[in-house]
């Protein structure tokens, strides 16, 4: 009897283990698209191997482009390959690439980092040694190309004067997520400079409403406002004066710049951010939000969609956060470029791969992809019909500027506090160890010239 | 006279040998001694890059470079996570190993309960864990804030982060060890304790002079294991704070150098031999400490 129940209790769990499996596995590690369209008997079919990281709303909208795409070209079929995020597709993306086992792969980014002359013995990022090995197609001649905003492919695809990457949108990181109806109750306005932004936090607090929620677990959206400190702090407002001036040791981590940017970052940790920041991870940061808890969230513009599912009544907009005094300068986003397209030079199907780029290019289909995605377009007069974009991003796309940790290119074995091209301020009290921004910026100064090449 | 008979039969077994071997060589220890040899050269995982040898540069950039200070820390960390789980995991699971010995009822429901978070496995622990220590609804948060008034980052927490996943790891693997020593206990004879108790010893005699004795190879055992596991854990690190808030061992540094760095497989390569050779040096001293204890009657 007893061994009976302990069998059973065994079972349980693991079967239970398996559940739990299953659930955080929602969709499966492989989600081949088209393989419900059940012409699956017509024999020689040509495979398009694509890979691509887990974003429900932008998978949603590439399933449907491929199946138009099977369709138009009956000849070929697309296996839509996804996996987690960030690092495990990183995994994913070297595994695939080296084994010549995929046609297209997306990319976090644009193109960026590459070592200049200025940087002496700064790693070559993963594309760059990608083409260097040439196992990325070159697309400069293809026609579909011209289809794209030419200072975004520029920007963005191009390396050696040759362009190989096609970037499908950009994304606002600085601003900050308000709830337009505690606003409004409260009289209160976006804020234009950092004293108005100061002044709102403070006038959100006398009320007794927390003023900014943010994702503090996952560390990387403590960087989102400050991309905005950093864009228009450092180097009176030239970042990559700046960036050029720490290598040449013009500039530093710890000069009057870079430590008012700490400030300012420490002066919205310790006062305006929700209690226990630390701890909250980003996937709940949006409900937070949407359910009213604070008047402000930091987070990127490509998190719209996700709070207006999770409370579809919510009324809220996004603002640069002012970072200076003067309100010309701050009102413009500090972004980056979203999922950007490479074809493999040697994967089984160049010539699909490149088929697919030319009707992923075309307008129409693009448009479907863009209005998805919630990106800002980087193919010129296409309409979103996004009122999100419209109304609330594009107002402020004027002097659009990418961000610290797209243009900052890092030292090899720097120290942690500098690692990852980010400003750490999850270093400073009262979770870190640093006291005041000063000693921070001080052991950065340090770690930087610790890794200077020998 | 031949028990494998004359002629080719006779080279049969050996034959038969060579398949695991040649699985052995080419999967165990060929990539093995490639690691070794990749230690020593800048190669890369990048289809058609050259190799080249570059002698003890990655070892010199390991501890010699801007960021050296946290390999150190993560040393002391893998230290400090061996010896804080080798202790406390054992001693936790030869006490209640000990208590299940007794006959208690249902012993097979308690071993089935304690073996339990094995089977669940890292994912399943460490999504229960971080539920458990969410710092905003946690129930432990609750408990702490109830009882002594006090709120933890828990995973969050640059100074008890690392604290939390040795629990973790303790909670988790308690059960396999318990279950080894459970094996050894029921293999004592019971006649030595009728022995021991005509001479007159107390129930701590007993267990100092009769049991530890006789379950000394079990304990090896589990100190091996617990050792070359706890040194080598990077699973649960990578599950509950990836490495973030002061948490890295070595075994978490080369899987993140080899998988998540740069496309260099140099450095995580050496940094693989120097986790190695500490690893050795441990097993030789524990296993000549522990075998020294191991007796038969």
């Amino acid at each position: 009897m007893v061994k009976r129940i302990s069998a059973l209790v065994l079972a349980g769990a693991l079967t239970l283990s398996l559940a739990a499996c299953g659930g955080g596995n929602k969709g499966g590690n492989a989600a081949p698209a088209g393989e419900s369209g059940g012409n699956a008997a017509t024999g020689e079919k040509k495979v398009i191997k694509i890979l691509h990281w887990k974003q429900e709303n932008i998978n949603k909208a590439m399933e449907e482009i491929n199946k138009k795409f099977e369709e138009k070209y009956p000849e070929y079929k697309v296996e839509y390959t996804t996996t987690g995020p960030d690092d495990e597709y990183k995994q994913a993306q070297r595994a695939r690439i080296t084994a010549n086992d995929v046609d297209i792969l997306a990319d976090l980014s644009g193109m960026r980092l590459s070592p200049q002359e200025w940087t002496p013995g700064a790693k070559t990022p993963d594309w760059q040694q990608w083409i260097d090995a040439g196992l990325i197609a070159d697309l400069s001649d293809q026609p579909f190309v011209k289809n794209w905003n030419a200072n975004d492919i520029e920007k963005a695809g191009t390396y050696n004067g040759k362009v190989y990457a096609i970037p499908t949108g950009k994304v606002a990181m600085s601003g900050l997520f308000y709830n337009k109806q505690i606003f409004e109750e409260n009289g209160l306005s976006v804020p234009k400079t950092w004293s108005e932004f100061i002044k709102l936090n403070d006038d959100l607090k006398a009320k007794g409403i927390t003023p900014i929620a943010v994702a503090g677990k996952d560390v990387w959206p403590l960087k989102l406002p400050v991309f905005a400190l950093q864009s228009k702090i450092l180097g009176g407002g030239n970042q990559q004066k700046w960036i050029e001036g720490v290598w040449k040791g013009e500039t530093a981590f710890n000069d009057a710049e870079a430590i008012e940017v700490l400030e300012k970052a420490k002066t919205i940790q310790d006062n305006y951010m929700i209690d226990g920041f630390m701890g909250i991870d980003y996937a709940s940061v949006p409900s937070i939000f949407a359910a009213g808890k604070t008047a402000m969230l930091a987070d990127g513009s490509w998190d719209a969609p996700t709070i207006a599912t999770a409370n579809p009544e919510l009324k809220f907009g996004y603002f640069p956060l002012p970072a200076t005094e003067d309100a010309a300068k701050n009102a413009s986003f500090v972004g980056k470029y979203d999922v950007t397209w490479y074809a493999a030079e040697k994967g089984p199907n160049k010539e699909g791969a490149l088929k697919w780029l030319e009707f992923f290019s075309e307008p129409e289909n693009y448009t479907t992809f863009v209005k998805a995605a919630g990106f800002i377009p980087t193919q010129d007069n296409i309409s979103t019909d996004s009122e999100f974009i419209d109304k609330e991003l594009t107002p402020y796309l004027g002097d659009f500027e990418l961000a610290y940790e797209i243009m900052m290119i890092n030292r090899e074995n720097v120290g942690e506090h500098l690692a990852a091209e980010g400003v750490h301020t999850e270093y400073l009290a009262p979770g870190g160890q640093f006291k005041t921004a000063k000693e921070l910026a001080d052991v950065q100064q340090k770690e930087w010239e610790a890794a200077a090449p020998k | 006279m031949y028990p494998f008979g004359k002629g080719f039969s006779r080279y049969l077994p050996y034959l038969l040998l060579l398949i695991p071997m040649a699985l052995y060589l080419i999967f165990y220890f060929g990539p093995s001694v490639m690691t070794v040899i990749y230690s020593f050269t800048d190669v890369k995982n990048v289809p058609g890059s050259s190799m080249n040898f570059v002698g003890l540069d990655n070892y010199h950039d390991l501890f010699y470079s801007g960021n050296s200070g946290e390999r150190w820390r993560s040393i002391l960390n893998t230290l400090i996570f061996m010896f804080v789980v080798t202790i406390v995991q054992n001693g936790v699971a030869l006490f209640v190993a000990v208590l299940i010995n007794q006959r208690l009822r249902g012993d097979y429901f308690y071993r089935a309960v304690f073996f339990l978070p094995v089977v669940l496995g890292v994912a399943v622990v460490a999504l229960i864990w971080s539920m458990m220590f969410d710092p905003m609804s946690g129930p432990v948060n609750m408990l702490y804030d109830k009882l002594f008034g006090y709120k933890d980052m828990f995973f969050a927490s640059f100074t008890h982060a690392f604290g939390y996943i040795i629990f973790v790891q303790i909670w988790m693997y308690m059960g396999y060890s318990m279950l080894i020593f459970l094996a050894g206990l029921q293999s004592v004879p019971k006649d030595l304790y009728e022995a021991g108790h005509i001479d007159g010893t107390n129930k701590w005699q007993a267990f100092r002079h009769i049991t530890f004795p006789l379950i000394a190879p079990s304990f090896t055992v589990n100190m091996l294991l617990s050792i070359i596991g706890a040194m080598s854990t990077f699973d649960i690190i990578l599950a509950t704070t990836d490495g973030k808030f002061n948490t890295r061992t070595m075994a978490y540094d080369v899987y993140k150098e080899t998988f998540r760095g740069s496309l260099e497989m140099g450095l995580p390569s050496a940094l693989s031999v120097v986790q190695f050779l500490i690893i050795l040096v441990f097993v030789i001293v524990a296993v000549k400490q522990t075998r020294k204890r191991e007796v038969e009657y």
